[in-house]
Order: structure tokens, then C-alpha cells, then sequence
């Protein structure tokens, strides 16, 4: 370390006791887990329908999850837009299995969720860092954070609350939905710094608890850690979408730094964006954002390796730290406030894998069928929304709407999931489950703190982060890697999470999150192996093309009557499938590494050559 | 591992640091109305304590422990840049290399 980077001053010790502010059981209609863009919304629509409503967050609202760092916000606005060159594009870019009914619906209410979203504060805009002054220049963070206050949109979240007189539960963990023979009753938490356990008895629940990593480098996923996605699987509710990895970035200059590659995005205003698909550009668009996010990755580790020396795997170009500015729209027109996401001073990111087990946005998560719209689980009363947790895929398989279309689209996700949790609130009444069935399910939450020793949180998530971050696991799939990493993993699954010790509730904390990720994991590597094709964001070395005859489809897993992990294919609707008829090369617009030479098709003016 | 103490001096006790981080890294002494970093070794680095401390007590550094692992890290990557805490409070950049 060198001394400039030492600490000025010793700390001091962490208090032995923290008080809780909490009761330690709570009454509601409807409880909404996750405080982000999903939840958020969600929390407000269950409210609008006349029913209590309780918020929980595992941090504090406007600050958790990954709702605080969003760079843009795209809406279609009908007026302006082409629909079907867009959805066009949506298909053609997403490998044609993306969800064209959510993606239907997001032509139709983004522009409301703009409104709303404005409405709420969130949406503000006011000078970026380059117009503001030279706090760029001055790497004054804090000045510009300070100048504009006012508009700081991570405030608005309790905001809303408040203005909606809707309570919330701050720092708390849900930790699991209370579902006693078959009856939801409501959610088991407790207070992350006093170790505190809460019940919350509830006619409705709507689990937005986002997705997850198995451990951040450069991309601020820290605090989501696939909770829902663990609850859900084990009430026996499918899970899709795990095999499709997230693309985010990070940098060479500080690969673990999220501030250094996000804070800018973080201080300035949402950019508004839209509008850049057209009836002319809609097949380049969708390959364009295939080719870069998809291809660009795949083919620097294929290259990588065939050179022998990892040489190409990063890219060692000099940092950039001014780059950035895309998706700019009617620049000719005044009355465009979509004015696109301009150039922003973070640092160029040129290292892949920044959230190792992210899913690609929105792919992942509790499949409520095709045709759904509200994000309901087999589960009387349970709901979930946005990303991470419910696989609603518009998106399909590569995730080629734009920037700023996750902000909105969750929002809209949460709006139904909340409206629609707190319209089936009015129809029961509140129950409760046995105080058996209770102390049940806190003993098993208090368990790791229970032994004297055993072991770390933090040494078992470096392990498994470990396990899976490698290109050879992450991106440049086969059988023989997926099944290794599967073996690890299954053994940290037995032989670790059952072994971790909690001396204090925070350790309680980061060993539930444990759980969670080693079962994400598994989950992952499974649909990865079960997927014998390469497709999006999802490529397989032995199975290196796309298998349009077997694969269009979903990959839902779901847990047995006996506890085993069941793997299926849910089919695609043939409407949103395209023309199969079509030749190859013409239905699709961007290929894996050496497929135009295998398949003996030229590529499309602009491809670059896959192979070296 | 990032977020660093300046000065514990200015530390105003408005409890920014510990409301709004997300990983529970930061706890409260009461006695003393100052805050605690905890648990460091959670931080993911992500600043928002840093930009929202209202004394101007913590700072980030770019000692980014254990977390460099990322997908296409190899051994023949580029000098690394050290974004330090430098005395006035500010953040700069040690750089090995060429930056602009």
C-alpha cells in the first residue's frame, strides 16, 4: 500500500450492540421486497389499489441494488416511433426468443412510466459533468454531488414513500416467504446490524429482490445476491433464463473499482434516450449491438486462446477516461427531450466478466409463462418483478433494446406485479402460520450463528467467485468446464454452506447471501450444460452455432416433489420465432467465431471474419 | 476493499455513511457520534458514502483487495493505475503509464 492510500486516522471499534428501531411483527396487505425501479413502482400500484402496503429493503431505498446507478431511460413514444421496425429488431437481435408480449408492453406504457418517473423527481434533469463546469477536471465528485442536490434522484426514492404514505423497513433482509400447507402468510426478515427477527404477516408479497453476483468487480451488483431467485426455487417455482450471462464491463485500471468505473453515472442526471430505431436501420441496429455485446466478447477470448498467451483476452489499450456518448436521437429537434446518452467521463471498459453470474438484464429469473403479465407464481398471493426475478426476456437472448431500457421496463414489470398483488389482497383475509411453522423457519435463519466455528462467508464467496469468473466457465463454454465447475460448486453446496459460522449478524448476512449464490451457480452451470447450442449471450465451445431445431425455446429449471433439480425446454411461441424458411445468414446478422466458414455463407458487408 | 478514513476529525456524525451503504459496512458509536467502518472488507467500492459524507471524513482508494478476478483477467495486462486519496480530500490518479 502505498502512503498515500493509508488511513489518516484509526477506527473505532464496532459497537458490541446495535438496538433494532423495529417491531418485531408486522400486519399488511401487501409486502414488497426490494426497494428498486421494480419495487418501487410495484409498492406505489399496490397502494393506488387501497391497501396497506410495507416495503422492505435490504439496504436503504434509492441506494440498494443496482436501481442507484442507471445511466439512461428509454421509452417508445407512439407518436414519434417506429413499432414495428423495433420490434423487429428486438427479434432479429434477442436470437428470436425474445418475449414479444412484455416487449408489446413496453411500447404501450413506457412512455406513461416516463411520466411517472418524471413525476416522482427521479428523472430530473439538470448539467451534466461536462457542461457543469471543470468538477471533472478537479475530480471533484463531491462538489458536483453537493451543487446538485436538489435534483439528486436517489433521495426521490423515500420521497415517493413518503408521499404515498407507504412504511418501509430499512437494512433488512427477507430471508424467506412464509408458506405453511400451501398458504402464503406473509415473510420472514431480520435487521441486518442488530440481528433482530421480524415477521411480517401478509395476504400478498411481491418479491423484487433484483438479481445478483457472485462477487462485483467494477459494476455495483454488490448487494444483490439472487435472495428471490433462492426463495422461489425452493417453493418449487421454475427458474429460466440462467444460462445467459451478463456483458458489463470494468476496467483495466481498477477491475474491482465500481467507483472509478461508475461514478459519474452515478452524480449526473438519467439521460433520456430512444428513437434511434428505423424501418432503414433496424436490421444493423440489432446486429450492431449483437456484434458489440455479444460477439465482441466471445471472439477476444476465442482469440485469446488460440493465441496462446492470453495476449487478446484484455484489451491493454491505454485508458480512456472522456469516452462514451451513443444512442443521440432527433438531434435536429428541438422538441426531443430524448436527447440520447451523452458523453460522460468514466473510465473506458475494456475488461468483460465485471459481474460474474449476472444474467443478461431481464432473461433471468421465475418463469410465469409466456403469456403472463403480472408476474404470477403458482403460488396464490406471491408475485415477483423486475430483473433478475422474473424472467419476463423481452430481450431475448442478447439484450439488443438499447441503453436505458431495463430502468423503464422494470418499472412497468413492478407496476403490474404491485397492481396486481394488491387486487388479490382485497380478496382474502390475513392469516398466520403456526408459531411451530415460525420457530421452524427462525431456527433455520439463526443457524449459522449457532456454531463456534466453522467456515468464513468471505473466504467461501472468494472461492466460488473463483470458480466461476474464468472465460473458460463464464464465456468460452463446453461440457468438460461447465461440469468441472458443476462438481466444485456442488461440493461447496454440501460441504460448505451447511459448515458456515455467523459470529455476528452481519456474518449472518453474507452467509444466507452464500447460500443463495452457490445455488445460483448451480442453477447456471446446469442450464448451460442443458443448452447444447451457442445463442446470444450464451456461447458453447463444443456446440459452437445456434440449433434453431432444438433450442428455440427457454431452459426452466424447477425442483422436484423430491428435492432434484428438474430441467426442461419451454418452447417459444411460433410467432415470435421468425421465418425459419429464412436462409441463415439472411435471419441472422451476427455469427460465432468461424460459423460463415462452417456454414459457407459470406458474412454481411461490415462483419468482421470470426478465426484467425 | 476501498473506502478509506481521511480524517475521522470531520466526521460530523450525520450518519450518511451508515443510512445509505449497502453492504452494511458502516456502523455508528453512539458515545462518540462518530461513525465505524466496520467491516471494510465488504465494500464493494461503490462511493456512494464517500459522495455523500457530509464532513468530508472518507475517502475511496483504489486498493481494490481480492476483487481484480473478472472474467478475462490474464497476467499480461496493462500498468495498473492507482486512483489515491491525496491530502486536500480530492481523488487523483498515480498512473504507471500513459493517461490522458
Amino acid at each position: 500500500m502505498s502512503e498515500l492510500n493509508k488511513p489518516r486516522t484509526l477506527e473505532l471499534r464496532r459497537p458490541d450492540a446495535v438496538s433494532s428501531p423495529y417491531e418485531s411483527e408486522y400486519n399488511t396487505d401487501v409486502v414488497v421486497v426490494g426497494a428498486g425501479f421494480a419495487g418501487l413502482n410495484a409498492a406505489a400500484a399496490a397502494k393506488e389499489k387501497g391497501v396497506d402496503v410495507l416495503v422492505i429493503d435490504k439496504g436503504k431505498p434509492g441506494y440498494s441494488g443496482l436501481s442507484p446507478w442507471p445511466s439512461s431511460f428509454r421509452w417508445f413514444d407512439p407518436d414519434r416511433d417506429n413499432a414495428d421496425a423495433f420490434r423487429a429488431a428486438m427479434m432479429r437481435g434477442g436470437d428470436y426468443i425474445s418475449n414479444l408480449h412484455w416487449y408489446d408492453m413496453w411500447i404501450n406504457e413506457s412512455k406513461s412510466v416516463y411520466e411517472r418517473l418524471t413525476k416522482w423527481g427521479i428523472l430530473s434533469q439538470y448539467p451534466g459533468a461536462r457542461e457543469a463546469g471543470d468538477y471533472f477536471e478537479r475530480e471533484d465528485f463531491v462538489g458536483y454531488r453537493e451543487t446538485f442536490d436538489n435534483f439528486d434522484r436517489h433521495k426521490k426514492w423515500i420521497k415517493v414513500l413518503n408521499d404515498y404514505e407507504i412504511p418501509y423497513l430499512e437494512h433488512t433482509m427477507v430471508v424467506d416467504v412464509i408458506v405453511e400447507n400451501n398458504k402464503l402468510s406473509g415473510v420472514m426478515a431480520f435487521h441486518v446490524p442488530s440481528g433482530q427477527i421480524i415477521r411480517i404477516n401478509a395476504k400478498s408479497v411481491v418479491l423484487a429482490t433484483g438479481g445478483g453476483s457472485y462477487k462485483p468487480t467494477g459494476y455495483p451488483v454488490g448487494s444483490d445476491t439472487f435472495d428471490g431467485e433462492y426463495i422461489a426455487y425452493n417453493l418449487g417455482l421454475p427458474i429460466a433464463g440462467k444460462e445467459f450471462e451478463d456483458f458489463h464491463n470494468t476496467s483495466s485500471q481498477g477491475p474491482g473499482n465500481v467507483f472509478l468505473d461508475n461514478h459519474w453515472q452515478y452524480l449526473e442526471n438519467i439521460w433520456l434516450c430512444g428513437g434511434d430505431v428505423t424501418n432503414e436501420n433496424k436490421n444493423k441496429y440489432a446486429d450492431n449491438k449483437g456484434n458489440i455485446m455479444v460477439m465482441g466478447r466471445v471472439k477476444k477470448a476465442v482469440y485469446g486462446i488460440n493465441s496462446g498467451d492470453g495476449s487478446e483476452i484484455q484489451d491493454v489499450a491505454g485508458a480512456d477516461f472522456t469516452r462514451r456518448g451513443a444512442s443521440r436521437c432527433y438531434e435536429e429537434d428541438p422538441d426531443e427531450v430524448r436527447s440520447g446518452k451523452k458523453s460522460t467521463p468514466v473510465a473506458a471498459s475494456v475488461l468483460a466478466g465485471a459481474a460474474t453470474g449476472m444474467c443478461c438484464h431481464l432473461t433471468s429469473g421465475v418463469f410465469c409463462g409466456m403469456y403472463d403479465s403480472e408476474g404470477k407464481t403458482e403460488i396464490a398471493g406471491l408475485y415477483v418483478a423486475g430483473d433478475g426475478i422474473h424472467a419476463t426476456a423481452p430481450s431475448g437472448a442478447a439484450y439488443p433494446c438499447g441503453v436505458g431500457f431495463t430502468s423503464c421496463f422494470t418499472s412497468i414489470d413492478g407496476y403490474h406485479a404491485g397492481g396486481a398483488a394488491g387486487e388479490f389482497s382485497k380478496g382474502v383475509k390475513l392469516s398466520k402460520a403456526s408459531d411451530d411453522y415460525i420457530e421452524k423457519m427462525t431456527k433455520e435463519i439463526l443457524e449459522p450463528t449457532t456454531r463456534d466455528k466453522g467456515f468464513d462467508a468471505n473466504w467461501a464467496r472468494d472461492v466460488l467467485h473463483s470458480i466461476m469468473a474464468p472465460y473458460w466457465v463464464s464465456t468460452v463454454k463446453s461440457e468438460a468446464t461447465l461440469e468441472a465447475a458443476l462438481t466444485q460448486v456442488k461440493y461447496m453446496s454440501e460441504h460448505v454452506i451447511p459448515n458456515l459460522c455467523a459470529p455476528t449478524s452481519h456474518d449472518l448476512r453474507l452467509c444466507i447471501e452464500m447460500k443463495h449464490k452457490v445455488l445460483s451457480a448451480q442453477l447456471k452451470l446446469s442450464a448451460a450444460l442443458f443448452r447444447k447450442e451457442s445463442r446470444g449471450n450464451t456461447y458453447r465451445e463444443d456446440y459452437p452455432y445456434r440449433d434453431d431445431s432444438n433450442f428455440l425455446c427457454y431452459v426452466v429449471i424447477k425442483k422436484d416433489s423430491n428435492g432434484q433439480m428438474q430441467i426442461e425446454k419451454e418452447p417459444i411461441p411460433e410467432e415470435w420465432t421468425g421465418d425459419l424458411n429464412q436462409a441463415y445468414d439472411k435471419r441472422y446478422g451476427y455469427y460465432f467465431p468461424k460459423e460463415p466458414q462452417a456454414k459457407g455463407f459470406t458474412p454481411v458487408e461490415g462483419f468482421k471474419k470470426g478465426g484467425r | 476493499m476501498s473506502v478509506v478514513r481521511l480524517d475521522l476529525g470531520k466526521c460530523i456524525g450525520c450518519k450518511n455513511c451508515v443510512d445509505i451503504c449497502p453492504l452494511d459496512v458502516f456502523y455508528f458509536d453512539e458515545k462518540a457520534h462518530k461513525s465505524v467502518i466496520a467491516y471494510p472488507e465488504n465494500c464493494q467500492n461503490c462511493g456512494q458514502c464517500f459522495v455523500n459524507c457530509r464532513g468530508r471524513s472518507i475517502g475511496i482508494s483504489n486498493e481494490t483487495f481480492g476483487y481484480p478476478i473478472t472474467a478475462f483477467r490474464n497476467a499480461t495486462t496493462a500498468p495498473m493505475n492507482h486512483m489515491v486519496v491525496t491530502d486536500s480530500g480530492v481523488l487523483g490518479y498515480m498512473t504507471d503509464g500513459a493517461l490522458p
